[in-house]
């Protein structure tokens, strides 16, 4: 008897996860996780070579050049046009290091790297002393110093991915979730009976969306004491940024009649969302993909205005493509409304 | 003629819904829409109260057009079948809220929780109140805006006998104040001693519209309640 209660209750509850959505999460989670490990880089089991870029205008040390160019197992040499060219590839993961001459010692050299405290930028640091030692037996350096992109300590290295966690948390899971609750439970037709507009109820989700995410921006930085770069391009883009995935989450709660169907939609919505911005500093390959997903647009400026001192001036487009999606989401959601769309 | 009905069509996927209707309501008429589940009752009410969106024919409420929401919206009040009310804040709250959204003053919200003794529970959050008192609140709001037209589904369904008797006389009342109310129904005794004119749905089609004399006398609610 107990037994068979327990299968019966389990066939229920596996017919309500049916209902609801929720194995959809389960079967989406390891296809996206798979896709995802598809699209980073391999590393390990095969040997990746350094991709090291080299001005083609400057007047390196002939032996630096030889013996880099002759390491061709270690280093794949790509020259590059100028340094602004150079530091556009290395955000682009198509180098992993431009090498600079140093104005201050002649026959050496400034790497400039992504970030300073990565594995990429000791690889070549090692690979580079080793070709030293075999070139010339001399154990003084050829580099001099190392110029990251991207300032600034583990800590706020992360920091964009957190704040991006932090609006999709908000975006994807309680604002669907909220506005999925309202519609279940008759809250918003009881609110459409009363002389408040479609429009108004839109604007005031809008608006709760993008005061939790600045609640919650402004809590990590007071916690961690970050500072915001250029305070007024950050507060700009963290501003439209929640515009944007808060209209996108009201969005996808309205597409649900529950909660639990919204909850599983924001998973859905959330996980593709954030890992290919997150990991696309590991690979190339998630680098080349991640722009198609909106918030990319949104974690790459905030990057290069926390990090490497990006002002608005120079990331109109992304803000425009963010404003956009909004608007975009914004009238569809408003169109739903309209219909009454499974109310 | 206070709501006029032309054509008004709803079919869902399953085929169910309301098909073609059309019904004229005078000012102060007490109606009564019966029918099996599923006949297109409260698909009726809901449309008339702007929940659904018809798929085809128009409905005027004192000549406006209901799908001029803004115009219409302080003309019909609804008190639906399961109140849909804010359960985590206070009676007064909820009230509040809707208050302001009508523009309606604050001592509005006095008579109200007065007129439905609601005074004692104003403080206490709609999810410790019983159904009874919960749809008590759901029709103080319908209320606020004092709407000429109100709309019952179901008003006494899951209800305890007394207070599906201080329902049936607060319909009383506002039919005395000169009110028009439609409401939907399954008990045979509460057509009776309200209603003074019956409507039957059958399969989203309206097979009967006459007074509950008619009704009684007719075989229709023999057949109604054989079924």
């Amino acid at each position: 008897m107990l037994i068979r209660n327990v299968i019966t209750l389990t066939l229920n509850d596996l017919a309500i996860a049916f209902k609801n959505k929720t194995i959809y999460l389960i079967l989406f989670i390891p296809f996206f996780v798979f896709f995802s490990l598809k699209l980073v880089d391999r590393t390990g089991s095969d040997f990746k070579k350094i991709n090291i870029g080299l001005l083609q205008q400057e007047l390196y040390a002939p032996a630096i050049v030889q013996a880099i160019k002759s390491a061709d197992r270690i280093f794949s040499v790509f020259p590059v046009s100028s340094e602004g060219e150079g530091n556009r590839w290395l955000k682009e993961k198509k180098i992993d290091g431009l090498l600079v001459k140093s104005e201050k010692e002649q026959h050496s050299l400034i790497l400039v790297v992504l970030r300073k405290e990565s594995l990429q930028t000791l690889a070549i640091v090692e690979s580079l002393a080793a070709l030293q030692k075999a070139v010339e037996g001399k154990s003084v350096n050829w580099l001099v110093d190392i110029k990251p992109l991207q300032e600034g300590g583990m800590q706020k290295q992360t920091l964009p991915t957190w704040i991006l966690m932090l609006i999709l948390l908000v975006s994807f899971i309680i604002l669907p979730a909220q506005v999925a609750e309202e519609k279940e439970k008759k809250l918003l037709l009881a609110l459409l009976q009363t002389p408040m507009r479609e429009i108004e109820w839109l604007m005031a989700k809008l608006l709760l969306g993008m005061i939790l995410i600045f609640i919650a921006v402004l809590f990590l930085h007071l916690l961690g004491n970050f500072d915001f770069g250029n305070v007024a391009s950050y507060l700009t883009f963290v501003g439209v940024g929640s515009f944007c995935f808060s209209a996108y989450g009201i969005f996808l709660g309205f597409l649900c009649r529950n909660q639990a169907s919204a909850r599983t939609l924001g998973v859905i919505f959330y996980l593709p969302h954030l890992l290919p911005s997150a990991l696309s500093d590991f690979s190339q390959k998630l680098t080349a993909v991640a722009p198609f997903v909106p918030s990319y647009q949104f974690y790459e400026p905030i990057k290069s205005i926390l990090l490497e001192g990006g002002g608005i001036v120079n990331l109109w487009p992304p803000w425009i493509y963010l404003l956009l999606v909004g608007l975009s989401f914004f009238f569809f959601t408003y169109f739903l409304m309209k219909k009454r769309w499974l109310m | 003629m206070q709501i006029e009905i032309h054509q008004l069509t709803k079919v869902y996927q399953e085929k169910r819904g309301l098909l073609p209707v059309n019904l004229e309501v005078e000012k102060g008429e007490l109606i009564a829409v019966i029918g099996h589940n599923g006949a297109g009752k409260s698909t009726l009410l809901k449309m008339l109260a702007s929940w659904l969106v018809p798929d085809s024919g128009q409905v005027l409420v004192d000549g406006i057009n209901l799908e001029n929401r803004l115009a219409v919206v302080r003309k019909v009040g609804f008190v639906p079948e399961t109140p849909n009310l804010f359960d985590f804040f206070s009676v007064q709250y909820n009230l509040e809220i809707f208050a302001r959204l009508f523009q309606v003053s604050v001592s509005r919200i006095e008579e109200i929780l007065t007129e439905f003794a609601l005074l004692p529970f104003r403080k206490n959050k709609i999810q410790v109140l019983s159904k009874g008192l919960r749809q008590r609140v759901s029709i103080g709001r319908a209320l606020l805006a004092d709407p000429p037209v109100l709309l019952f589904d179901e008003p006494t369904s899951g209800i305890d006998f007394e207070m599906t008797q201080e329902i049936y006389r607060m319909l009383k009342n506002f039919h005395a104040s000169g009110k028009t109310i439609i409401f939907t129904s399954h008990r045979p005794e509460e057509i009776k001693a309200l209603a003074t004119r019956i409507i039957v749905l059958h399969q989203g089609s309206l097979v009967f519209d006459g007074s509950p004399q008619q009704y009684f006398d007719s075989e229709i609610h023999e057949k109604l309640y054989q079924c």
